[in-house]
Parts: structure tokens; sequence; C-alpha cells
């Protein structure tokens, strides 16, 4: 059986939802929340924590996979640029090997300038 | 992130072991992580499962009371791995150690590998490694 095809998941950031994801998971660092406080860093405004936008990742693994991701999934990224209040981020998924045990997949969020936020591989057990 | 007494990572050293922590894995607390990041798959409800980047996300919460990151720190990296299912309502504990510390220029890139343990398990269920790059900092 050859690998499934991975739908990706399309999201929009707020900041509202920054500071949900903030509150939930207890990473209140002020370049995510303070809107003050990031203006004045070279960043120039707030950015959505990286885990939030590697969550979407693995939303749409788990939408792909189930069980199979949530007892054996494995995630490798790099983040390579910042995401935004107000970015449209887009979450995909590429069959890179298969192996007997495991698909590995290349994955990747993009903004809506198809700018890449996130990079790398992730890997599930086939079931 | 100024609490006096919380450890500034860029000084920590490798091989550094935190103190080891307890998460309480409430079905609460999963429902806000999914309500923050909007994600609605029903797998997590169907099988009491939580989902891996919750885990990991509620371990980095919970190490980043016992440390302080340097201002202008970048999260550049990130490597989670699920070895079973972690069920709801789980108590969960945390191990964490600075595995990597190098310098370069000005400044420090650290990374840090955790684990969690579901309570009556022998073996970790989440693992995961994060690498921050931060500016070198001498202050303790």
């Amino acid at each position: 059986m050859s690998a499934p095809a991975v739908a990706p998941v399309i999201k929009q950031l707020s900041q509202e939802q920054i500071a949900r994801y903030a509150d939930a998971s207890g990473d209140h660092n002020p370049i995510h929340v303070d809107e003050a406080f990031a203006r004045a860093t070279p960043l120039g405004g707030t950015i959505a924590h990286g885990m939030l936008v590697l969550a979407f990742i693995s939303e749409m693994m788990t939408s792909a996979f189930g069980a199979a991701w949530l007892s054996s999934g494995r995630l490798r990224v790099r983040f390579r640029a910042p995401a935004r209040p107000g970015d449209t981020i887009t979450a995909s998924a590429q069959t890179q090997t298969e192996r007997d045990d495991t698909l590995t997949y290349a994955v990747e969020c993009r903004n809506q300038e198809d700018e890449v936020l996130i990079s790398g591989t992730a890997e599930v057990s086939r079931g | 992130m100024t609490a006096p007494s919380r450890l500034l990572l860029s000084n920590l050293p490798k091989g550094h072991e935190l103190a080891t922590d307890r998460i309480d894995l409430t079905s609460a607390r999963i429902a806000a992580y999914l309500a923050a990041t909007g994600d609605t798959n029903v797998a997590y409800a169907d099988r009491d499962i939580a989902p891996p980047l919750a885990v990991a996300a509620l371990a980095l919460g919970a190490l980043l009371e016992q440390i302080e990151l340097p201002a202008a720190s970048l999260h550049t990296s990130q490597e989670v791995e699920a070895r079973a299912g972690v069920p709801l309502d789980a108590t969960l504990a945390l191990r964490g150690r600075i595995a990597q510390r190098s310098e370069r220029a000005a400044m420090v890139i650290s990374v840090l590998e955790f684990e969690v343990t579901p309570e009556g398990a022998t073996e970790p269920t989440i693992t995961g490694r994060t690498t921050v790059m931060m500016p070198g900092a001498s202050r303790s």
C-alpha cells in the first residue's frame, strides 16, 4: 500500500488566538503577547509561538493517521521565519520515503506570501 | 519572564538536569489547548488520548517556570516523538536536561531535552528536543 496523501490544513492567525495559546501552554513570553514590548524589538510586533504553528502540522497528521500519529508520530522541524497575527498559514505534507514500518513526509508551513515558516519531516509508523 | 529564582538558560552547562516536575494532564487543559490551536479532530476524544504537541507544549511551559530565556531568544528547531499515546487525565513526570550548549560569536545555542512519563509507566511516552539560540549572558 502506498503512502496516503495528507490534506493540507489552512488557518488564519489572530492575536486573540496567540493569547489563548499562551494561556493554554503557559508560555507568556512578551514577544508573543505584549504588543508594546514586541513593537520595540527588531521583530516590530508580536509573533506566534513556534509551537502554535507547529500544532497545525500535528493537526494535519492527526487528521490523516489518527491513533497511529498519536502513538508513534515524530516531528523534526526548523523554525525558519516568524508567523504574525493576520497571517494565513498553510500546513502541508509530501511523501518523502516509504519503508516497511515507517512513512516519512516532508512537512512545512507557509504564510500567504509563500514564505516558508517551518520545514522538516514527520514520521509515522504504518498501522 | 524575570522571576529571580529562575535559571538563565544561556548560563546552564551541558548536562545540567532540571528539577523533575509534574504535569496534570487534565481534560480541561487539553480542551483549552485544542480551542487555542483550533484543532477539531475527534481522534483525541474518541480514544481519550492527548495530542503529542499538547503534551510537548505543556512540558515546555512547565520548564519555562524553571528557566528564564534571555530577551531576543529564538526557538530555532524542535523535535517531538510520541512513543505511545498519552491518556487524558494522566499525571506525568517531566524531566529536562541541557543536552548541548555551544557558543558562536556572541550567541549561545542550547538544546533542551525533555521527556514525560505517565505515572505508573516505566518508559517515557513523549520525548522532545528544543533548540534555542540566544544572546550570551553571564548573569545567573
